[in-house]
């Protein structure tokens, strides 16, 4: 199956959330690779249900950008490692997402600031939603569930050196009144994140809570 | 010496109610004349309604021992207008006006018309802002209003569960101006919060919103809110617990879904899932219906109020219905909230001096209502005319006087 046939598929109505239930999903975009990061939704889901009491949908969505779907998943996951190019069609509806109060969050897979996914990624959002600035580091989204008091928790990556080899201090925002749109990250929470989740139990601790914190604020600001 | 006896007499006799004076046109020459020479019966054929001034005159007058009556010449027009605060964080003016009769009505304020009604009837009319007094008018009467009060409005307060309902709830209040304040449960014993929180009385809140049963154990203090004043908003399947069944317009019917596709129709709610209000009680007010069920029914709690809002999923609408459900969405609660909140009065304090509201019913307040006018209809009896014939009867008497000792050569 192409992405193009997959874009025209509606989303089944077993993975339309129902009420009150929260349904993590993923962008699908006619670009790049869209599904490089197959196990994140995974393990946020699965930290979602061991830290909170919010109901969720043991399974996500995938959602395509250019879809009516979109606009029934306010917050949307979209990750990738290859040049970003948004179809007409997918621009418009990220417009639209945002101004309705949607919440995008953009993980670049590549943890590099000179690569492909990184410069037209923030080029087509720039066009898409508005330019996009640093998200300050005392900002609700640090602070909503778990206290990240320096701002967004550094991933291995980073520490590791690989990639651009920086470690980002600040995650990028395009923000709609006071909330957040699009929120951006060079970090690659795409490759920290993207393991099976019983193996948490060998992380002294856990790095994904901050994708919980993520999902909280979506869905309480 | 008769004339100027008579003269004498008539400027200095006491007030004698007597006689019966029919004014066309020319009131305010009556009402002067009928101030300084009261009569005992006054009656007047209007072919407007008169001014405030005009009719608290003839009202003085009629206190003042005189009979007055009022016909017209025509049917007068029976018309109301009323400038009133909204209680929305924008500074809404609702303008309201109506006439019966058929006569065209002309709404205009300070900077212009308004409206129209070519052939009467009722409409009301929210205004961004209002310059100056509000003006209905036609051709027999001119009503007027003035926004006299300003509103209080204290946050609103949001309790719920974490979800896209608590979300996009917040969201829309907030958008369009209302402070808000919220507790969102996360987990057990954990809250997302925001904005000033403290006990639920109405000098801290204009309006809760309960969104869910999370907020159960604060029934009994948002029912003592109610009472006291508050307005409380029940969505969804709420009025199932604690202490909210008894404050409720209605039982919690079975969960009906919304038409597929349909949030994005021009009547985007019928896409909504909810919970109909069943059973409404004998007091309650459905507000809206869909099928013949109760989607939104409220009713009065002491002196508070309480709505019970069925749909428990409006923000599928702001995201799913098209470019302009966000602005539609955030509309539409505000508008509940404002059916509800507790938002006390302050005047503005600044003369008021152009408000007549509804110039026929304060006539008929002021003297009655018309009767018709049987008798004489001719203009009243001119008092002046009389004493100008007695001055020209005395300075004739003189000259004649003064020519007869002139032929005489008298000096």
């Amino acid at each position: 199956m192409t992405v193009n046939e997959r874009t025209r598929s509606p989303i089944p109505d077993s993975l339309v959330p129902t009420s009150g239930e929260f349904v993590f999903a993923t962008a699908q975009y006619e670009s790049g690779d869209w599904d490089s990061a197959p196990l994140v939704p995974a393990n946020l889901i699965d930290s979602v249900a061991k830290y909170t009491s919010l109901p969720v949908a043991p399974t996500g969505a995938i959602v395509a950008l250019a879809s009516d779907d979109l606009f029934r998943f306010p917050l949307v996951f979209l990750t990738g490692h290859l040049p970003v190019r948004f179809t007409d069609a997918e621009g418009a509806n990220v417009r639209r997402f945002a101004d309705r109060g949607g919440m995008l969050f953009v993980d670049d897979h590549n943890h590099d600031i000179d690569g492909a996914f990184h410069k037209t990624a923030v080029e087509e959002l720039t066009r898409a939603v508005g330019p996009l600035s640093q998200l300050p580091n005392t900002h609700p989204i640090y602070s909503t569930f778990f206290k990240f008091s320096d701002g967004p928790p550094n991933t291995s990556h980073e520490l590791n050196g690989w990639g651009d080899n920086l470690v980002h201090s600040h995650l990028l925002a395009a923000m709609r009144g006071n909330r957040i749109a699009v929120l951006y990250s060079n970090k690659d929470y795409s490759s920290e994140w993207g393991y099976h989740p019983d193996n948490k139990r060998f992380l002294a601790i856990d790095n994904t809570k901050f994708g919980v914190n993520v999902i909280v604020y979506a869905l309480t600001r | 010496m008769a004339a100027i006896a008579t003269l004498l007499w008539r400027a200095i006799r006491p007030p004698v109610a007597a006689g019966v004076d029919v004014v066309h046109g020319d009131l305010p020459r009556a009402l002067v004349q009928w101030t300084v020479s009261p009569v005992a019966e006054m009656r007047v054929v209007l072919d407007a309604t008169p001014d405030p001034a005009t009719r608290d005159w003839l009202r003085a007058l009629g206190r003042a021992g005189g009979s007055v009556r009022w016909s017209s010449s025509r049917p007068l027009g029976a018309a109301a207008v009323v400038a009133e605060p909204v209680p929305e964080p924008n500074g809404v003016t609702r303008v309201r006006f109506a006439s019966v009769g058929g006569e065209a009505v002309s709404v205009a304020d300070d900077a212009g018309a308004i409206d129209s009604l070519p052939r009467g009837g009722a409409r009301a009319l929210e205004l961004g802002a209002v310059a100056g007094a509000v003006r209905a008018s036609g051709t027999t009467f001119t009503a007027t209003s003035e926004v006299r009060d300003s509103v209080v409005l204290r946050p609103v307060l949001v309790l719920g569960a974490a979800g896209w309902e608590s979300k996009f709830t917040i969201a829309a209040l907030e958008e369009r101006g209302w402070r808000v304040a919220s507790r969102v449960r996360v987990a057990p014993n954990v809250d997302v919060t925001q904005g000033p929180l403290g006990s639920i009385d109405t000098a801290r809140y204009a309006a809760v919103i309960v969104l869910d049963s999370t907020a159960a154990p604060s029934s009994n203090e948002i029912a003592r809110y109610a009472r006291a004043g508050g307005g409380v908003i029940l969505a969804g399947s709420t009025a199932r617990s604690g202490a909210f069944a008894a404050l409720a317009p209605g039982r919690v019917g079975a969960r009906v879904a919304g038409v597929a596709g349909a949030v994005s129709s021009a009547d985007p709610r019928t896409g909504l899932g909810g919970f109909p209000v069943s059973s409404p009680a004998a007091n309650a007010v459905v507000l809206e219906a869909r099928d013949g069920v109760a989607m939104i029914a409220a009713r009065r709690l002491d002196a508070g109020r309480v709505m019970q809002l069925g749909y428990d999923e409006t923000w599928r609408w702001r995201m799913g219905g098209g470019d302009e459900s966000a602005a539609a969405h955030r509309a539409w609660w505000s508008r509940l909230v404002a059916a509800v909140a507790y938002a006390p009065l302050v005047p503005r304090g600044s003369g008021l001096t152009s408000v007549d509201e509804a110039p026929l019913a304060s006539l008929v307040d002021a003297i009655g209502p018309s009767t018709p006018m049987e008798g004489r209809t001719s203009p009243p009896r001119d008092i002046t005319r009389l004493d100008w014939m007695l001055f020209i009867l005395i300075a004739a008497s003189l000259l004649t006087e003064w020519t007869s000792r002139r032929l005489r050569g008298a000096r």
